[in-house]
């Protein structure tokens, strides 16, 4: 597939580099082009809405690759991240939480030979390496009131004084890992962390990093009040790879554990629309189960199902039909 | 002359702008200055809104999500709105019931109190029999003869059910004086204003709106209230005193009142019969309210040509707009309007017709609907707040 045909994916991408930012990048760089998405996790299962992200990192690598470019795509389980704000008792389960979600990531890599690289937060942030390259992000933030500024508003209002006992290690964590990478993929929502990252390249006179969103995701099974009640869920969604984001964990395709009737039920009662700028979670799921489908044929060809519903050429209950028999066939019946 | 002519032609038409104009920046400074949400958002997600929504004569809300989970859940939930009889219905009233039918449609119980205590305290009729005889002969058959199914609909005169006093004084506890006066504005020596009014507005209003949340009718629940912009403040009341009684805030849903015949900026009222079409009146005097109505167009069909009219203030154009054309036959109605391909003469043949038929329609219904009476009144006991 052409990297312009990935990178302008409609209900995938949201937002890219160019093709010739990300060309102009892999061709200037002595090393393998750094593709990277890192994730969290809680305690409510894993996300089919994870492994968009899991395959978009996978064909991105493999586009480049056709075009004769060496990448290194990365998934990181950012464990440590995952623990720094719950209680020392709590931490076991957490980091064992992150076996699980390392396991489920190694699992889909497999099972749909993607060729990823995983890992864990946890074996590199005590490095001497990271540390130093910690240590010097927050001694420029601390000495600029601009970036600390752009540091605390990374931070949700309810969380601000925690965070700021904290020194806000969450956040610089979260740079000092970004810094470095080429091309990062993720939701729109982390824009915020990757604006310092690109703020601190430029005054190193580094390479900034790209930021490439995905569309964002949302609940099956709720109805169209949901949806309206919710006002800017169009441009956020929700967390895609928190099962419990939002206390919706009964409203998440979670491959290994939801069951093919309750996955048919969350699909029929899931709202639909013909206005391409609100919400579509079936839609959003049967383009991550066609991503399966041409992992698993390795037939990597544009995916058309966001254009041929939006030109009505397929109709709303024809769409959940379709995507019911996908998700059951390239995933559910994989885990 | 010529000359003359065409800046008098200039001038109505920019007059008349400037009053849509003001209209617009009204509803808009009072939208913010209330935190009140505009209905995009609604129609967007909602796979059927009414055709007042659409058309945005319902153009604003106020915790309308709480309804709308109802809606689309198929839970209960009620909406609220009462009258004070005093005369036949118009069609303005009739605005007002078609969104109320809507949201029949979408599952709501509907409540509608016939207020003649307030029409009795506030001078509109001379007695509190009077305007109980209005609502029994007039008010209520035209109410029915709109289409109401009765089990979802629970018509009651307060003075005929005074369980509405009941549940007036057991919320009554809950509004200080001092919070009264802010909300209302009572003034001690204006003429209409009594311990009646006063009851009435700061007790007996709010009970209505809370009473479909009483134990009796499933205890709380999602309720909407359909008002005009400058009844807010009643309804902040009634939702404070809501969360007092454990009861869920109302929501409200602010509809743009039918325009006069006569003036615009105001609306259809009983008061004034020029500036109504009741649901009584002949086809005759139907014709001739309309002819004389206030329009949007110019003194002068040459010049309504060349700049067009303006549908917004045009009381006829705003007939069609809510009774009579479908959406689409709207837009492009005020299209042609804005372009001059419409004249007056044209709209009001037009609307005679329709309004004519309307109400030869709606006349032929009322003697079976009278016949149907009981079978809207709300007659359940209020028990539950006697309990000791």
């Amino acid at each position: 597939m052409k990297l312009r045909f990935l990178i302008t994916q409609k209900g995938l991408v949201l937002q890219s580099p160019t093709t010739e930012e990300i060309l102009a990048r892999a061709k200037s760089k002595k090393q393998k082009l750094k593709i990277f998405y890192g994730e969290t996790y809680d305690d409510y299962g894993n996300t089919i809405d994870s492994m968009k992200y899991y395959f978009f990192v996978s064909e991105l690598a493999k586009t480049l690759k056709q075009e004769g470019l060496e990448t290194d795509p990365i998934i990181l389980i950012a464990d440590t991240a995952a623990c720094r704000n719950v209680s020392p008792d709590l931490e076991k389960r957490y980091m064992k939480l992150g076996d699980d979600r390392t396991d489920f990531v190694k699992k889909v890599n497999k099972i749909y030979d993607l060729g990823l690289r995983i890992l864990r937060m946890s074996e590199y942030i005590n490095t001497k390496e990271f540390q130093d390259k910690r240590e010097k992000i927050i001694e420029i933030c601390k000495s600029d009131s601009g970036l600390m500024a752009a540091i605390e508003k990374t931070v949700p209002e309810s969380k601000i004084e925690e965070e700021r006992k904290k020194g806000f290690m969450y956040s610089f964590d979260e740079i000092a890992t970004i810094i470095d990478l080429d091309v990062k993929i993720g939701p729109p929502r982390e824009d915020l962390y990757d604006n310092i990252a690109r703020e601190l390249s430029r005054r190193e006179k580094k390479n900034p990093l790209m930021s490439l969103f995905l569309t964002p995701s949302f609940p099956v099974g709720k109805n169209w009040a949901y949806f309206f009640s919710q006002e800017g869920i169009e441009d956020h969604g929700i967390t895609a790879y928190k099962a419990g984001s939002k206390r919706l964990q009964e409203f998440r395709i979670l491959p290994g554990l939801t069951k093919a009737e309750q996955a048919k039920s969350l699909i029929d009662n899931s709202f639909i629309s013909l206005n391409p700028s609100l919400p579509n979670p079936v839609l959003d799921i049967g383009i991550i189960c066609e991503m399966a489908r041409r992992n698993l044929k390795k037939e990597f060809i544009q995916i058309n199902l966001n254009d041929e519903f939006y030109s009505e050429k397929i109709k709303p209950t024809e769409l959940k039909k379709y995507v019911y028999k996908a998700l059951q066939e390239e995933i559910l019946s994989k885990f | 002359m010529i000359q003359d002519k065409e800046r008098k032609a200039k001038e109505e038409y920019e007059e008349k702008k400037e009053l849509v104009k003001k209209e617009l920046d009204y509803y808009a400074e009072k939208m913010q200055e209330f935190g009140l949400k505009s209905m995009d958002r609604f129609l967007e997600y909602c796979p059927n809104p009414s055709k007042y929504m659409q058309l945005g004569i319902t153009f604003a809300h106020k915790d309308l999500e709480i309804v709308a989970e109802a809606i689309a859940d198929h839970k209960p939930w009620a909406v609220i709105s009462g009258l004070n009889p005093s005369g036949p219905l118009h069609l303005g009233h009739k605005a007002i019931f078609e969104e109320l039918l809507w949201m029949q449609k979408q599952g709501a119980d509907i409540y509608i109190p016939l207020t003649n205590d307030e029409s009795y305290t506030v001078g509109k009729t001379k007695s509190l029999a009077e305007a109980r005889k209005i609502a029994y002969e007039q008010v209520i058959p035209s109410i029915i003869a709109m289409g109401f199914d009765p089990k979802k609909t629970h018509i009651f005169v307060d003075s005929d059910y005074p369980d509405i006093y009941n549940v007036a004084m057991d919320i009554s506890t809950k509004i200080t004086l001092n919070k009264a006066f802010g909300v209302f504005g009572f003034d001690k020596k204006e003429e209409g204003e009594n311990p009646g009014t006063m009851f009435y507005r700061a007790a007996v209003q709010v009970a209505q709106i809370l009473l479909p949340q009483y134990e009796e009718f499933g205890g709380p629940k999602p309720t909407i209230i359909p008002v005009g912009i400058d009844q807010h403040p009643y309804i902040l009341l009634a939702r404070d005193i809501a969360e007092k009684k454990g009861f869920i805030p109302p929501a409200e849903i602010i509809t743009k009142f039918l325009q006069s015949l006569k003036e615009p900026g105001k609306k259809m009222s009983a008061s004034n019969p020029e500036s109504c079409i009741f649901l009584t009146d002949s086809p005759e005097v139907a014709k001739n309210k309309i002819q004389k109505a206030f329009t949007g167009g110019l003194f002068s069909a040459e010049s309504q040509k060349e700049l067009g009219g303006v549908p917004e203030i045009c009381s006829i154009y705003l007939l069609l707009k809510y009774h009579f054309l479908s959406f689409e036959e709207i837009i492009k109605l005020k299209e042609d309007y804005e372009k001059g391909r419409v004249m007056n003469s044209d709209l009001k043949k037009m609307t005679i017709k329709y309004v004519q038929d309307y109400l030869k329609d709606h006349q032929s219904k009322l003697e079976d609907a009278k016949k149907n009476i009981d079978k809207f009144l709300l007659k359940t006991p209020i028990r539950s707040i006697l309990k000791y």
